[in-house]
């Protein structure tokens, strides 16, 4: 049996903005957010990544969109756990082969940028839910990437820490001009969006932007 | 931060099952080079005892007395002037002495018994000279000074003289072929008895002087020149500067074979031996190939979101299936230096134990067990486990890198 995850999609996130995609469990959240990040590849249709189709890119191509143009913040963190809350962060840059000297500066600045400037050398499990998140954030945003693709990030989160996360991400956005998609079916983050697209069944039933407060 | 350090860390994750897989590569690198040691030992020991039971390092012969395998036993002799050839031979570095040898063939009788020898006859000064064993089983060895008309000796091979019934004392009559054709025989009074290390060879043995084997053949040429050196090893080095020393000496070229050409028995156990080596490090190889394989590839398929998000965030699957490679040469460096740790140990023990060994088939003494282990033993057998870790992270490996990324991220 075929599913169809998406269908007759056409959807355009422009540079900078703050979008929340929002819909019930199996509406497409996830699939549209793999696509755009080069995780999956549509069986029709054409997806566009800052400007590339990505059904023409090589494997490689792929790789090296999603280690510099692209940041990935998870619903369960996903961090090393073996690696340091500063080494997690450092390890886009050192993929990339930037220099260490400038990959430890960068990686600093991430984690104090949010709010984590007092964990460095703390391991994963040593941290908590929203710290874990708050590291998973620096490593989206350490390379400086056009966008950042957030899987309900906040699922995992209480309403307090889940708030704390969805404010700090619209600073980076506000501050930096990253432009984020945010994957969530929490009612509270969606009221807050700049931009709310609802999928249900695969299909986009409602895109409403409004005014930033 | 480097792969090697994630590879290192993720051992460390899981300590228990790290250690496991450490003792099993431990394991098998310790078998590895407790083998190694014990045929080395095996090999050394043979050939030692095939040189310095008779055999020499180096024999010069004309080239009608034999070829490049050695003399033909039952040829009469044929050196001439052997005294130089003797004297060229002494003279080589690294030559301890050269003793000059009769080979004979013939009938030994005591009595109503009579058995065919395979003898040899030499001079006992040189032979000691050389470093040459004469395994007395009773009696006394052969006087240095050619014995007198009259006053001939044997050493007669246990098994010879049991057959006999002859022991030490006593006179025995020896009949052989002279080169003139006709049959000679002389009286000989039995010296002592000796054994060769080998039974079939004991049963024939027969050992008199030089001055004796000449009267028996009726010559006073020699069958060849033995040759003795101060260290085995330079073998090759020294037949190298005897040639040249030979020049023209004899009525016809001389020959100059070694002991491993005249030695094929050694050869053959040499390759039975290494083919058991061969055979048990294949089964190491393998049993400690799975093992490991299957430790990694559950490693890996715990961590699948792990790679998952590894390839998500930009990591190349090269860089991944490195990191599988890395933590799987981690483990074969580590169990491998446990493994020779552990050996060293055990050499050590084992060699300072006396532990006795019972003889082995066709010998007629039994040995002390040694394990000769060389430092390239060490290194060679962690160089092993290396690459067999490397070849049992192949399918952990490709299972890595062949991951779909979306359902690796789903993974639970």
């Amino acid at each position: 049996m075929v599913i169809e995850a998406l269908r007759g999609i056409d959807l355009e996130v422009r540079a900078g903005e703050f979008v929340v995609v929002a819909g019930p469990s199996g509406s497409g959240k996830t699939s549209l957010l793999n696509l755009l990040g080069c995780l999956d590849e549509p069986d029709g249709g054409e997806a566009r990544v800052a400007g590339r189709d990505v059904a023409t890119l090589t494997a490689g191509e792929k790789t090296r969109l999603r280690r510099r143009q692209l940041g990935f913040v998870f619903q369960s963190f996903n961090l090393l756990p073996v690696l340091s809350a500063f080494e997690n962060v450092e390890y886009p840059l050192w993929i990339d082969g930037v220099p260490r000297a400038e990959r430890r500066r960068r990686a600093e600045e991430a984690l104090v940028a949010v709010g984590l400037g007092d964990r460095l050398r703390h391991r994963p499990d040593q941290l908590s839910g929203g710290e874990r998140q708050r590291v998973s954030l620096a490593r989206a945003l350490v390379h400086a990437p056009v966008a950042i693709l957030a899987d309900e990030p906040t699922a995992n989160l209480d309403s307090r820490t889940a708030a704390s996360i969805v404010d700090l991400l619209a600073r980076m956005n506000a501050e930096r001009g990253t432009t984020f998609l945010f994957a969530t079916h929490d009612a509270a983050i969606v009221e807050r969006a700049p931009r709310t697209v609802r999928l249900r069944d695969g299909l986009v039933v409602d895109d409403v932007s409004r005014e930033r407060p | 931060m480097k792969l090697a350090v994630i590879a290192l860390r993720n051992l460390a994750r899981h300590r228990r099952r790290t250690l496991l897989s450490l003792l099993v590569i431990a394991a098998g690198a310790a078998a590895m080079v407790l083998t190694a040691g014990f045929i080395r030992f095996s090999f050394d020991g043979l050939r030692e005892a095939l040189i310095h039971g008779g055999l020499g390092h180096l024999e010069v012969m004309p080239r009608s007395g034999g070829g490049a395998s050695g003399p033909d036993r039952s040829a009469p002799p044929a050196l001439e002037d052997w005294e130089k050839v003797r004297a060229a031979a002494e003279q080589t570095p690294h030559v301890l002495a050269a003793g000059a040898a009769v080979y004979l063939t013939g009938m030994v009788s005591k009595g109503e018994r009579s058995a065919a020898f395979l003898g040899v006859a030499l001079e006992p000064d040189r032979e000691r000279r050389m470093g040459l064993e004469v395994k007395l089983r009773g009696g006394v060895n052969l006087s240095d000074a050619a014995p007198a008309r009259g006053e001939e000796q044997v050493l007669l091979g246990v098994g010879l003289a049991q057959a006999l019934g002859a022991r030490p004392g006593e006179t025995v009559t020896l009949t052989a072929m002279t080169v003139d054709g006709t049959l000679d025989a002389i009286d000989a009074s039995v010296a002592g008895l000796v054994t060769t290390g080998l039974q079939e060879l004991d049963a024939r043995f027969l050992k008199t002087h030089l001055a004796t084997g000449q009267r028996l053949l009726g010559t006073d040429r020699v069958s060849s020149i033995v040759v003795g050196l101060d260290d085995t090893a330079r073998t090759e080095e020294a037949g190298d500067a005897l040639a040249p020393r030979l020049g023209s000496m004899g009525a016809e070229p001389l020959v100059i074979t070694d002991w491993r050409a005249r030695a094929p028995f050694y050869g053959q156990v040499r390759a039975l031996y290494a083919g058991i080596f061969w055979f048990l490090g294949g089964i190491v190889f393998v049993l400690v190939c799975l093992a490991n394989s299957n430790t990694l590839l559950m490693s890996v398929m715990e961590r699948v979101r792990e790679f998952g998000t590894l390839l998500a965030i930009g990591t190349s699957r090269g860089q991944v299936a490195l990191m599988v490679l890395l933590e799987a040469l981690w483990l074969g460096l580590f169990g491998g230096l446990a493994g020779d740790a552990l050996a060293g140990v055990l050499v050590a023990a084992i060699n300072a134990a006396g532990i006795d060994m019972p003889p082995p088939p066709g010998a007629a003494a039994g040995f002390p067990l040694r394990l000769a282990v060389r430092p390239g033993d060490f290194v060679a057998v962690l160089a092993l486990m290396i690459v067999v870790l490397a070849v049992a992270s192949v399918p952990p490996t490709l299972r890595s890198v062949r991951l779909r990324i979306v359902d690796a991220l789903g993974h639970v």
